[in-house]
C-alpha cells in the first residue's frame, strides 16, 4: 500500500517531481511460444556473430566472413582489370575450395550458440518459460544454418555483381545471372543446413566450448584424411566409395546432382557412385544430427 | 482457486532414489514456506510444477492447470529462480532480464520497460549495465530475482533465494521476497532449508520430509499456539520444578529454565507463589513459542521410538 501512496504523492525536488512508481503489474499481451521461439531464433543469430556482445566476440566470425569474401573480391577486381581473363572461382567450386573456412566458422560458432546455456546452467531458465525444449533446439540449430547461409551466399553474391559491374551491359548481364538463381542460393542452402546439423549435433553434447571446437574440427580433418587415403590406396570398390566418408565431398555431390556443375578437382568425380546417392546420404546425415540435437536437448537436466 | 495442487506425486531418480513418494496436497495463495532438509525432495517439487522433470507417477495442477499437458500456458504465468547459478557473465543484467522477459512472451518494448523497473525494484542501478560476470553473489541472487518476476507472474517459485548471500544480504532477499508477496500479490513459494527464513516471510508451510508431507498448515497455527510458559530462574530450577509437580502442574527443569505446560491462567499465580516461597531470583518468565524446529524434532523422535 505504500507504494500506491508514494506514487500519487510525488516529491518535489529541484528538478522536478520524482514518481516512485514502484512495482507495477503488466496486464498487456503476452505472446507465447512462437514469439518466445523467433526472439531466440534471432538473438542467436546476432550471437553468432557477436552482435550487442564485446568486441572481443566479433574477431573471429567477421575475421572468418572476410576471409570468406575475400577471394570472390579479388577474383571480381582482376576481372575488372583484366576482362576475359579466367577466373579460378564459379558459383560452383567456391564453396567447395573455401570449405575449411566454412568448418572454422561452424567449429568457432557453433559452441558460441550452445555451450555457454549448458555451462551457466542458463537453460534452466529457458526451459522454465513458455519455451519447450524442441523450440530451444530448432530455434539454436536454425540460427546456426542462417548464420552459414550469410556466410556462403554473401561470396556468392560478390561473383555475382563482379560478373555484373565487369560486362558492359549491365541489364542484360543481370538477364544472363538470372538463371543461376539456383546456384547461387541453392549451394549455399545445402552447405547450411547440412554443416549446422552436423556442428550443433557435436556442440550440443558438451558444456566445454574447446571440446566442441576440437572435435567439430577433428571430424572434418580426420574424415578427409581417411576419405583422401583410401581413396588413393583402397582398391576396387573401397576406392570407389571412400570419398563418400568426408561430408564435403557428400555435399559437393548433392549440390552437382541438385543445382549441377561438376568440379574437376572434388572427389565426387572420383567416386563410381549416381549423384543422388551423395545427395540421400547427405539428407540421412542432415536429419540423424539434427535429430541427435532434438534428442539432446529432451533428456538434458534443467 | 487451488494454487498448487498435487495428487499421490512420485518421482524416483533410478530404481533406489526416491525424491517424491506420493505426495498428496493442495495449496492456496500466499507466500507458501516449502521446507525440507537438503535431499528431502523440494527442488523436484519445484521443478515438477515447472514441467521441467516429468513425474514418475501421480498428477500436479498449477492454477488448475495440469503440468503434464500445459506445461507452456503455465510456464508463462510462473517466475521461477533456482537454486544454482544461471546467469551467463558476458552479458548485461538489462539485456539478460530483458531477453527473459521475451522468452516470457512479453512484446519487445514491454520487456524493456518492465526490464527497468524490476531491477529498480530488486535495488539494482548503475551496475546493471555491466556484465554479469562481474557481480557479487548478492546482486547475481538479484538478477535472477528480478529475470523470475520480469513477466509479471502470478506464481513464483523462488528455489534457496538466500543461498551464498551473507546475512545482511540474507535479510535484504528476505525483505525482498516478503513485499514482493505481499504489496504486488504475487502467490510465492520459497523453498529452504532454513526454518528461519520461512518463518519471517511466510504466511503458510509444507514442510515435507524424505518426499513426504510432514506438515501443512498456515504459520501462524503452529508458531502462535503455544502451550508452555518458560520460567527462568538464576539457581534452584530443579527444585521449582518439583514444588510445582507437586502443586498439580506438568512442568521439567531443562537447565536453568522450567518449563510449565499451561492450558489456562491458572499456573501463572502458582508460579508466583512458589518462586516467592522459595525465595528464588526470577530473571524471565515467557510464553514459548511453538518454534518450526519443534515439527521435525518431535518427528525426529517419533523415528527413534520406532
Amino acid at each position: 500500500m505504500t507504494q500506491r501512496d508514494a506514487a500519487v504523492t510525488p516529491r518535489e525536488s529541484a528538478t522536478g517531481a520524482i514518481y516512485d512508481l514502484g512495482y507495477q503489474s503488466y496486464d498487456g499481451p503476452r505472446l507465447g511460444r512462437r514469439a518466445a521461439f523467433s526472439t531466440l531464433f534471432w538473438a542467436s543469430l546476432r550471437a553468432v556473430f557477436g552482435l550487442g556482445r564485446s568486441g572481443r566476440s566479433k574477431i573471429v566470425p567477421w575475421g572468418l566472413t572476410a576471409i570468406m569474401l575475400a577471394p570472390a573480391a579479388v577474383a571480381g577486381a582482376i576481372a575488372a582489370i583484366a576482362p576475359g581473363a579466367p577466373s579460378p572461382f564459379s558459383y560452383d567450386n567456391y564453396l567447395w575450395e573455401l570449405q575449411p573456412i566454412l568448418a572454422l566458422f561452424l567449429a568457432a560458432q557453433a559452441p558460441e550458440l550452445v555451450s555457454s546455456d549448458q555451462r551457466n546452467r542458463v537453460l534452466s531458465l529457458y526451459f522454465s518459460h513458455a519455451l519447450a525444449r524442441s523450440d530451444y533446439a530448432l530455434a539454436k540449430l536454425g540460427a546456426m544454418a542462417a548464420a552459414l547461409l550469410i556466410v556462403g551466399l554473401a561470396p556468392m553474391l560478390v561473383l555475382l555483381l563482379a560478373t555484373v559491374l565487369a560486362s558492359p551491359d549491365l541489364l542484360g548481364a543481370l538477364g544472363d545471372q538470372a538463371g543461376n538463381v539456383v546456384e547461387i542460393i541453392g549451394s549455399p542452402l545445402i552447405y547450411a543446413l547440412a554443416l549446422a546439423a552436423l556442428g550443433m549435433a557435436i556442440a550440443s553434447f558438451t558444456p566445454r566450448r574447446a571440446y566442441a571446437t576440437g572435435a567439430i574440427i577433428a571430424l572434418f580433418l580426420v574424415t578427409a584424411a581417411v576419405g583422401g587415403i583410401l581413396t588413393e590406396a583402397g582398391r576396387g570398390r573401397i576406392s570407389q566409395v571412400a570419398p563418400l566418408i568426408n561430408p564435403f565431398v557428400l555435399l559437393d555431390g548433392t549440390r552437382d546432382w541438385l543445382v549441377g556443375g561438376t568440379i574437376a578437382r572434388s572427389p565426387v568425380t572420383r567416386a563410381d557412385v549416381p549423384l543422388p546417392v551423395f545427395g540421400i546420404l547427405a539428407a540421412v546425415i542432415t536429419l540423424v544430427a539434427a535429430a541427435a540435437v532434438l534428442w539432446r536437448y529432451r533428456r538434458i537436466a534443467a | 482457486m487451488a494454487l498448487i495442487s498435487t495428487n499421490a506425486l512420485t518421482k524416483r531418480y533410478g530404481s533406489s532414489v526416491v525424491a517424491l513418494d506420493a505426495l498428496t496436497l493442495d495449496v492456496e495463495a500466499g507466500i507458501i514456506g516449502l521446507v525440507g532438509a537438503n535431499g528431502a525432495g523440494k527442488s523436484t517439487l519445484l521443478k515438477i510444477l515447472l514441467g521441467l522433470l516429468k513425474p514418475t507417477s501421480g498428477s500436479a495442477t498449477v492454477m488448475e492447470m495440469d503440468v503434464a499437458t500445459q506445461g507452456p500456458e503455465i510456464r508463462q504465468y510462473v517466475g521461477y529462480l533456482p537454486e544454482h547459478d544461471c546467469l551467463p557473465p558476458d552479458v548485461s543484467a538489462t539485456d539478460f532480464v530483458s531477453h527473459m522477459g521475451r522468452m516470457a512472451g512479453l512484446p519487445a518494448a514491454a520487456a524493456r520497460e518492465r526490464t527497468a523497473e524490476v531491477l529498480r525494484h530488486v535495488g539494482l542501478y548503475e551496475e546493471r549495465y555491466r556484465a554479469i560476470g562481474g557481480y557479487s553473489t548478492g546482486m547475481k541472487q538479484r538478477v535472477k530475482l528480478a529475470q523470475a518476476i520480469v513477466h509479471d507472474p502470478k506464481l513464483l517459485l523462488l528455489d534457496e533465494p538466500t543461498n551464498g548471500l551473507d546475512p545482511a544480504g540474507r535479510d535484504e532477499m528476505l525483505d525482498l521476497v516478503k513485499r514482493t508477496g505481499t504489496e504486488f500479490g504475487i502467490a510465492t513459494v520459497v523453498a529452504s532449508h532454513l526454518l528461519g527464513e520461512i518463518e519471517r516471510v511466510c504466511t503458510f508451510l509444507l514442510a515435507i520430509d524424505n518426499g513426504k508431507l510432514l506438515q501443512s498448515a498456515p504459520i501462524a497455527s503452529f508458531v502462535e499456539r503455544t502451550g508452555t510458559l518458560g520460567v527462568e530462574v538464576e539457581e534452584g530450577a530443579d527444585a521449582l520444578a518439583e514444588r510445582l509437580v507437586a502443586a498439580g502442574l506438568t512442568a521439567r527443569a531443562d537447565g536453568r529454565t522450567v518449563l510449565v505446560d499451561c492450558p489456562d491462567e491458572r499456573p501463572y499465580d502458582i508460579v508466583r507463589d512458589v518462586i516467592d516461597d522459595l525465595g528464588l531470583a526470577l530473571t524471565r518468565l515467557e510464553q514459548r513459542r511453538h518454534r518450526l524446529e519443534d515439527l521435525f524434532r518431535a518427528e525426529g523422535r517419533t523415528d527413534d521410538a520406532a
